[in-house]
């Protein structure tokens, strides 16, 4: 994929080259018909009525209805031909992004926030085809321009002129000049995400709300963003209004001044009736197409802004590396910044007063951050990534998707079937999220995990982990959400599943210790001892961590 | 769009509820409106005369007009434009300012009424409801009183002011001119039949690839863990065929729409040229009028065009205005009842949620004043329930739950607030800054009373350390510091810890812990409840808790089992009766039974 914007643009414009050049052919023809219309109109009036006969009437009527029929339906055919390929276009982006999320894998941790990526895959998606879109109008309007500054030109040169100059000026010199008098609605759009953002406070703290008060606050200090966002809005008020008047009103200025040209020049008869009533009726439309133009030039600007986006997410790596090729190692897994060892076959339980450096640990020997950890005598980097995923497994908040439970415990793909699956919710005692989603592995989880409670998604991100049957499964307090009752069970089902594997689970659960063969205690991110619960239970200070408040 | 289509949903206005909302947006601000519409026809008018102005110079040089007459009547017309942009910008400016005047009315109103809304109610619709009504539809109002109402207005205006000036030139071209008109009445009508749908249905498609992506990238561990990328990769190209297939619904919609709306203009612009010419032929009209009527049709192109674009927006702002208007729909909770003291009973209470099965069966309890009460019990046995009751946020179906004598869920929240603060799990950190937030439980509505309400730092400084909460020393403006997403992020542990310090300073008679330290670093849970303790040392504290760490030091515990009462007593007590507790007890602290 091209890693510059303005490249990234044309590749995704020139994958459908065909339709772009349809689109813009048609528009020519069409732009023409348009500029056609009142010329047609100008014939019947000086070849029919003036000359007095009827003869020519006919003719010229269906050379009127021609025009008037090409203009709108050769338009459509264009029109519909851009539009097409625009959608492609945003469909071509959307499916890079999604190509691209995998190439990066975990490297967009924190490197793009769920905002971000919104606006990447509608907005600026929407602006890498736009501007395809955009580019045919004005490329309309300048055919219309040219073709109306002929006819005129024809008529007699200094109407040509006249129409000319005005075009040129309204499209390329006030316009532009009017676009800018509009950045207030900056400062007004950053208000209203403001008054957005204090109203989803509202409905998202409303059960705060409900319990300790506030609303008569929340409502004042809505009313008072309300009142500014109201102020802002007259701030754009007074220059936009300036921008509307001016948009309306410079396309009939330019119609008066060649009006008033052409009516000197009927007086005098150097053109005719017909040609002065064609100058009017070809100066408004091609005027009013001018704003076409301008259009056109802003969104080629916005296409680059969004692309430079794109592009620059394009260019977000992989956070871990995956050079290594090595395989079959054996032995514990060493983590040498903490000390921190994972012995083979064994059920461990990693205790410790601070979350965040254990769980640093824990990234570490899964691999999930490049390090010096070592898998036995192999280092873990030296290993093929895909051999460490499939054979570590770091469970913790783990992301639910939105599928059936069954694709959730991931059945169907090597080694799950719906027994294995079954059983891991029996062993994380998840049997109640399956009977809310109707008994049923087909149940539909939303995203998030958004229709379950805070305590089923833990159990069933710990249901997954157990069907995935990972040689190594290292646990971030997997039952932090759980009751004691519960809690207890869980850890007994878990520690006869996997008896014999090697599990690592971070806790400083006694329900948890009590189940474990061996503890590691850690403090401020290092190993500080580790045995037996029972042989640690001599550290006062672990005794107070492990066992709670004990009297 | 009916109101209440199904039970439980936040109501939909009708109608006719919409139009008494506008209708009453417009008289509280008649002068105005009224100014507005005129400065619009005016200003249509004085575009209207440029054409009307072109034919009488045609004919005027026909009947041997002089240079300075033609003169006279072109500078007319230029002066016809720098009135017409004067009456348009003043009309766009007080029609902007109009509009952003009503905007700001509805929503002020309508937050107003959500902070007033039963919180059981909008629980039982479902907060994602009220959500997109708050952050989609509002705005969507304030565009539609902002912009689409005026340009469809104005066009409207110039509608009418264009055939007006047809039918002054000439009353006999202006019936020709009127042939556009089924055109656009045909057109129309099935556009706004057709065309929200396809719109809406795109733009839904267009969430759904935001949503997928989103998730893809923020479950990219997960997707690396479990080696989804095949099925990502699927779902994202899934999203993006969806969204062709909504795309091509579009140009479909577009493809007759265009030209129809077209003929709206062509056909009085090719009718006036041909038929006015054989009238003219027959000296029913002059030349110069049927210029005049052919001009005037090819005006219409603007305002046809910009009022058929903006119709379906125009219609969606509608359906927004329906929402936003439905939350005045539903009828306010009476609650009168005046308590008598703190004392809280809970008598044979049985509760289900919605029509869903009994929750609990006839529990009774009866914490002391001043008590510490724990209560524990598995997952789904009804704890939270309990919780949700003492706080008067649902109705017991049977049975009584009463504080100081009165039923809890009659009493007026100001008056219940000051008595019972629930906490729960569920922390919420509010854009505002840290003293906002701790404010919050002293929220005085009577603004004399403000000072007295608002703690001095001492106190917030004080209650934040009693939770422990030494993060506030790193803050870069103490007390002052902007929180939120945007801001400064607070973990889970810290946003307990404020939602904590928010109850020490509220200080009521009778607190609610609903597993409000379940987050906080095991190492420091411990800390946070002994200072809580000491902090609430007097008043009724009612904690319910998954993990027995609280359990211990309480005066009482109550084990609820399938919504009952399973046992009672202080702790000794309870591990001499050697039952459910006690084995769970044990258990939990790691001694082998």
């Amino acid at each position: 994929m091209p890693a510059d914007p303005w490249r990234y643009l044309v590749s995704v414009a020139r994958a459908h080259t065909g339709l772009v050049m349809l689109g813009f052919g048609l528009l020519s023809v069409s732009g023409t018909a348009w500029v056609l219309l009142p010329w047609a109109i100008a014939k019947v009036i000086d070849e029919v009525l003036l000359a007095g006969t009827t003869e020519p009437l006919l003719p010229w009527s269906i050379v009127l209805g021609t025009v008037a029929i090409a203009s709108s339906w050769v338009f459509v055919a264009g029109y519909r031909a851009l539009f097409m390929a625009e959608s492609h276009a945003r469909v071509r982006t959307v499916r890079n992004l999604t190509d691209h999320l995998n190439r990066a894998g975990t490297g967009v941790r924190g490197a793009i926030s769920p905002g971000e990526m919104v606006n990447l895959s509608t907005e600026d998606a929407h602006k890498t085809g736009s501007f395809i879109f955009q580019l045919g109008f004005g490329w309309m309007g300048l055919v219309m321009t040219a073709v109306g500054t002929v006819l005129l030109w024809r008529a007699d040169a200094a109407l040509g002129v006249t129409a000319l100059v005005g075009v040129v000026l309204i499209g390329f010199v006030v316009g532009p000049v009017l676009s800018r008098l509009q950045h207030h609605q900056i400062a007004y759009r950053s208000s209203v995400a403001t008054l957005t953002g204090q109203a989803s406070d509202v409905v998202g703290g409303l059960r705060v709300l409900r319990g300790v008060g506030g609303e008569a606050q929340f409502s004042r200090r809505y009313k008072v963003a309300s009142t500014h966002l109201r102020d802002a809005g007259y701030g754009v008020a007074r220059a936009d209004s300036w921008v509307q008047g001016l948009r309306s009103s410079l396309p009939l200025a330019l119609i008066a001044a060649v009006t008033w040209v052409g009516a000197r020049l009927a007086l005098t008869g150097s053109i005719t009736v017909g040609e002065l009533s064609a100058a009017f009726g070809i100066t408004a439309l091609v005027a009013q197409h001018s704003g076409a133009m301008i259009g056109m030039a802003q969104s080629v600007i916005a296409a680059q802004v969004a692309s430079r986006r794109l592009t620059a997410f394009f260019k977000t790596r992989s956070d871990v590396a995956d050079d290594g090729t090595g395989a079959g190692a054996r032995g514990p897994l060493v983590d040498p910044a903490s000390g921190l060892s994972i012995t083979p076959g064994l059920l461990s339980v990693v205790v410790s007063a601070e979350a965040k450096p254990t769980e640093a640990a824990m990234e570490r020997l899964a691999r999930y951050r490049d390090s010096e950890a070592r898998w036995g005598d192999s280092p873990l980097g030296s290993l093929a990534l895909a051999e460490v995923r499939e054979r570590v497994l770091l469970l913790r908040d783990d992301y639910l998707f939105a599928q059936s439970l069954g694709e959730t415990l991931r059945v169907g793909s090597a080694g799950i079937d719906e027994a294995k699956a079954l059983a891991a919710i029996e062993d994380a005692c998840a049997a109640d999220v399956y009977s809310s989603l109707g008994s049923t592995l087909d149940g539909e989880i939303t995203n998030g995990g958004r229709n379950l409670s805070g305590g089923q998604r833990q159990r069933l991100r710990l249901a997954r982990a157990l069907a995935a049957d990972a040689e190594i499964l290292l646990a971030v307090e997997p039952t932090s959400a759980v009751d004691a009752h519960t809690e207890s069970l869980i850890a007994e089902r878990v520690a006869a599943a996997r008896a014999g594997r090697t599990t690592a689970v971070v806790t400083a659960s006694p329900l948890w210790l009590s189940r474990a063969d061996r503890v590691v205690w850690m403090v401020d991110g290092k190993v500080r001892a580790s045995g037996t619960h029972a042989e640690l239970a001599e550290h006062g200070e672990y005794r107070s961590l492990t066992s709670r408040q004990e009297s | 769009m009916s109101a209440n289509e199904t039970a439980g949903r936040l109501p939909v206005a009708d109608r006719a509820a919409i139009f008494g909302a506008v209708k009453r947006l417009i008289v509280e601000d008649r002068a105005a409106f009224a100014g507005v519409v005129a400065l619009y026809v005016l200003a249509a008018g004085a575009g209207a005369a440029l054409p009307v102005m072109l034919g009488d110079v045609i004919d005027g040089i026909g009947t041997g007009w002089t240079a300075s007459r033609v003169d006279l009547v072109c500078g007319a017309i230029v002066g016809c434009v720098i009135v017409q942009l004067l009456l348009l910008r003043t009309g766009r400016k007080l029609g902007y300012r109009l509009g952003e005047r009503a905007a700001a009315k509805l929503r002020e109103s309508f937050i107003a009424r959500v902070l007033r809304l039963p919180l059981g109610t909008v629980e039982r619709a479902g907060t994602g409801d009220l959500a997109t009504r708050t952050s989609g539809d509002v705005g969507a109002v304030a565009e539609l009183l902002r912009k689409t109402g005026p340009e469809v207005a104005i066009g409207a205006i110039e509608l009418v002011v264009l055939t007006v000036a047809a039918f002054i030139v000439n009353p006999l071209l202006g019936l020709l001119f009127l042939t556009g008109a089924p055109a656009f009445i045909i057109a129309a009508k099935r556009y706004l039949r057709l065309a929200s749908p396809v719109f809406l249905s795109e733009r839904a498609a267009m969430s759904e690839i935001a949503e997928t992506l989103t998730a893809s990238a923020a479950g990219s561990q997960t997707v690396a863990a479990y080696r989804m990328q095949a099925e990502r990769g699927e779902a994202g190209y899934a999203r993006a065929e969806t969204h062709m297939g909504r795309l091509k619904g579009i140009i479909r919609l577009q493809t007759w729409f265009f030209p129809a709306t077209d003929l709206t203009f062509l056909t009085p612009a090719v009718v006036v040229t041909v038929v006015g010419g054989v009238w003219f032929l027959n000296d029913w009209v002059t030349v110069g009028e049927v210029v005049a009527v052919a001009m005037l049709t090819l005006r219409l192109d603007g305002p046809v065009f910009r009022s058929m674009m903006s119709l379906s927006e125009f219609q969606m702002g509608g359906a927004a205005m329906a929402r936003v208007e439905g939350v005045h729909l539903m009828p306010d909770e009476v609650r009168e009842a005046a308590p008598e003291g703190a004392e809280v009973r809970l008598d044979d209470v049985t509760f289900g949620y919605g029509d869903g099965p009994d929750v609990l069966h006839g529990l009774s309890l009866h914490p002391r004043r001043g008590e510490r009460l724990v209560v524990v019990g598995p997952s789904g046995a009804g704890k939270s329930t309990i919780a949700r009751l003492i706080a008067g946020i649902d109705r017991p179906r049977r049975g009584s739950v009463t504080l100081g004598g009165a039923p809890v869920a009659d009493i007026p929240l100001e008056v219940l607030r000051r008595k019972v603060i629930l906490v729960t799990q569920e922390h919420y950190v509010f854009t505002a800054t840290l003293r906002e937030n701790l404010n919050l439980a002293l929220d005085v509505t009577d603004p004399d009373a403000r000072d007295e309400g608002e703690a001095g730092d001492a106190a917030l400084y004080a209650a934040l350390a009693t939770v422990d909460a030494r993060w506030v020393a790193d803050l870069p403006e103490g007390l002052d510091t902007m929180l939120g997403e945007e801001h400064h992020e607070l973990n889970l542990a810290e946003a307990q810890q404020l939602a904590l310090a928010r109850v020490i300073l509220a200080d009521p008679d009778v607190v609610i812990l609903d597993e409000a330290t379940a987050g906080i670093d095991p190492g420091s849970a411990g800390n946070v409840e002994a200072s809580l303790a000491a902090a609430l040392n007097g008043r009724t504290v009612i904690a319910i808790a998954h993990q027995l760490q609280a359990a211990e030091s309480a005066d009482r515990i109550a084990v609820v089992r399938e919504g009952r009462i399973a046992e009672a007593g202080s702790h000794a007590e309870l591990l001499a009766a050697e039952g459910a507790y006690a084995s769970l007890w044990w258990a939990w602290k790691g001694v082998a039974a």
